[in-house]
């Protein structure tokens, strides 16, 4: 059989592991690596996973700490609400954030793939774990593959794939929990899916594409799709910090004993554990994304064979050919520079944010009205309270000319719920003898404590002065 | 671009089962490798989707175009509106105006829209709009008339008064007429001044 033939298939770095000659997939069974970069990895992905799972949970300033309203078009951020018209924010947040990356890629290498990547942290940390206590380890599972239909082999792949979509519905619900909140999601989760077509049907979508990515895509995403892994050439150099094999410890590869051998002793362990199927001695590759399991397999084993660990670990291709590693560096200060800037005019254009809006536009119908006695200009003022909580807010006209006056807005202010939106009207008029032509003024919009204004321009229209003389 | 050597696919640094493809760039060869087969079956299945997509939508028109849907929608609104006007009629009106509920609801509508212009009590206000609490009713004493000058705004233009009914919708527009009509009595009314004569007046 092709499967059980190329499972001594030898990585190589003129083609990808994991696709055959004739384009079809050979699933890796990678085996278990057991040490500190494994533990301390399983601690972060925990803590990242709690993360993801309580955002929507917690409530900060009575919203969810993450909450991204689609429906009413509201963001709640960590206590903060956005509006849908400070959506432009988000550009200096991803660039900011993109550049965050860029610099620690440059830095560190692919500190994201191996550590914290929802890739990664789900298929590392959740289904393997279920393929591994379901199927048992990495020479059991390539026997379950390779062995005939039998009433044990269907029951274990069933078991797998149930437990498979349900943890793939968990994280779709989830995912979906950003957009409509907990209660909404309760709701629909409650009532019958023919109510909730739409919602029904994204939820089946979404956890067949979660299932099919987990159970069976894996590492193909990381090597064909995503376009992170394939801008390191890009974002590195040679004082880039990645896991790497030190070729000048390890060659030339030996059994312990043998004269003039290097520090590897060829057991192949790095290569069993990798989950993209490459072999890290033959050096950095696009598909690697830096997990450290050939770091904690090899150290495992220099271990026993009482060599010093570290034969594949942490390092530039400086430092593997003995020379320091750089840190400051033109690359590094140019992505730090641009990473501040982001971060500087994040802070900066977030803390210029209004609490509220206000528009004001003509009424329809003609510009201006004359009566007996007065000129009249009608507007209407729409005021969005942003935030939420109630706000206050006065309006009043400055820079009008003599007379001119706001009918109908008394001193008081005016009361919006938090993130009520109202609409009136704004009606200015002059008395005829006050009036003198066409005047420019602005309409003053403060909220209640005072500490924040807005001001719109207006213009008051009118006929020629010379009409009433 | 150097001409392609005719042996180039015998040669020893080429594993075994790989091809090469013909070009070569600077010296930079590629491999003739296949696609993998997850990748082709993206490519069927969209050109399956093509035919069907074809077929649903151009052969048989199975789904409505984005001008159908406008245009049910528009009918739909169109019909929901005429189905309101068409229960607004003196008498609904008159009972609507005894509901303390729509009274209320007419008026939050009217302090928020109106009282700039008509005045907190109905008394006529600053911004130019007509007492609506004397009985004399300038475009007609009616109610329908009332709720029409709400929906469609003052019949003469020069008077400021515009059409409320794409701002508030119908509902609102009959809770506000409501609203003004719970100040008066359908006997007073019967005998109260229309004035369209009133043409001086703000």
């Amino acid at each position: 059989m092709a499967k059980t033939a190329s499972q001594a298939k030898r990585p190589n770095l003129d083609s990808v592991t994991t696709i055959n000659q004739d384009g079809s997939r050979f699933f890796l069974h990678p085996s278990d690596a057991r040490g500190r970069f494994v533990v301390a990895r399983r601690f972060v992905a925990i803590l990242l996973i709690v993360i993801y799972a309580g955002l929507p949970w917690v409530h900060i300033n009575g919203q969810p700490a993450v909450f991204l309203d689609l429906f009413s078009r509201r963001f709640h951020l960590f206590g903060i609400t956005f509006a849908a018209q400070e959506m432009w924010l988000a550009f200096f947040f991803i660039t900011g954030l993109a550049f965050l990356l860029f610099f620690t890629t440059a830095l560190f290498g692919r500190l994201w793939c191996g550590w914290a990547c929802p890739q990664t942290v789900f298929l590392e940390h959740v289904y393997r774990r279920v393929e591994r206590w379901i199927e048992g380890d990495a020479p059991a599972r390539r026997q379950l593959d390779a062995a005939a239909l039998s009433g044990n082999k269907v029951f274990k792949r069933i078991l797998k794939h149930g437990v498979f979509i349900l943890f793939s519905g968990a994280i779709a619900h989830l995912f979906l929990a950003y957009f409509v909140s907990i209660p909404q999601l309760y709701a629909w989760m409650t009532s019958s899916p023919r109510e909730q077509f739409g919602a029904f049907s994204f939820m089946a979508v979404s956890t067949g594409i979660l299932y099919f990515n987990f159970a069976w895509f894996r590492e193909q995403l990381c090597i064909v799709i995503c376009p992170y892994g394939r801008l390191q050439s890009a974002l590195i150099d040679e004082h880039t910090v990645n896991v790497a094999y030190d070729e000048r410890r390890g060659e030339p590869r030996g059994k312990p004993g043998t004269e003039g051998a290097g520090d590897c002793i060829d057991c192949n362990r790095c290569v069993q554990v990798c989950p993209t199927g490459i072999d890290i001695r033959q050096g950095l590759q696009l598909e690697c994304v830096a997990c450290t399991a050939c770091i904690d397999a090899c150290d495992e084993i220099m271990d026993k064979v009482k060599r010093p660990r570290g034969l594949i670990r942490y390092a530039s291709e400086e430092a593997l050919e003995g020379k320091p590693t750089r840190f400051l560096r033109t690359r590094t200060v140019v992505y730090g520079l641009f990473m501040l800037a982001g971060v500087a005019v994040m802070l900066f254009s977030f803390s210029r944010v209004q609490p509220f809006e206000a528009t004001v536009s003509r009424m329809t119908g003609q510009p201006y009205f004359v009566t007996d006695d007065v000129i009249r200009n009608q507007f209407q003022i729409r005021l969005v309270n942003k935030r939420n909580e109630p706000a206050a807010f006065r309006v009043y006209l400055e820079g009008a000319p003599a007379g001119m006056q706001l009918a109908g807005w008394g001193a008081d202010a005016m009361q919006l719920a938090p993130f009520e939106e109202r609409t009136r009207p704004l009606i200015l008029v002059q008395p005829r003898e006050d009036y003198t032509g066409r005047a420019r003024l602005e309409i003053v919009v403060e909220s209640g404590d005072g500490d924040r204004s807005l001001r719109r321009r207006a213009e008051f229209v009118g006929p020629d002065p010379r009409v009433f003389q | 671009m150097s001409s392609p050597d005719k042996n180039r696919q015998d040669r020893d640094d080429i594993p075994p089962g790989a091809t090469l493809r013909e070009h070569v760039y600077d010296g930079i060869e590629e491999y003739d490798q296949r696609l993998p087969n997850w990748w082709l079956w993206t490519l069927y299945i969209t050109i399956i989707f093509s035919a069907l997509y074809w077929i649903v939508w151009y052969t048989f028109r199975a789904v409505p175009s984005d001008e159908e849907r406008v245009t049910a929608a528009m009918q739909e609104i169109e019909a929901r509106r005429f189905a309101m006007v068409g229960e607004i009629d003196d008498d609904t009106l008159w009972a609507m105006s005894r509901n303390p509920n729509v009274i209320a609801s007419g008026h939050t509508v009217y302090r928020d829209q109106c009282a700039f212009c008509h005045g907190d009590d109905l008394g006529g206000g600053m911004g130019g709009g007509l007492p609506l609490d004397d009985g004399v009713w300038k475009w007609g004493h009616a109610p329908v008339d009332i709720y029409s000058v709400v929906r469609d705004g003052s019949p003469d233009p020069t008077k400021g008064m515009q059409a409320w009914e794409r701002e508030l919708g119908p509902r609102r527009v009959a809770e506000v007429t409501a609203y003004i009509l719970s100040y008066h009595d359908p006997e007073n009314m019967e005998t109260a001044q229309d004035s369209p004569g009133r043409a001086s007046e703000r």
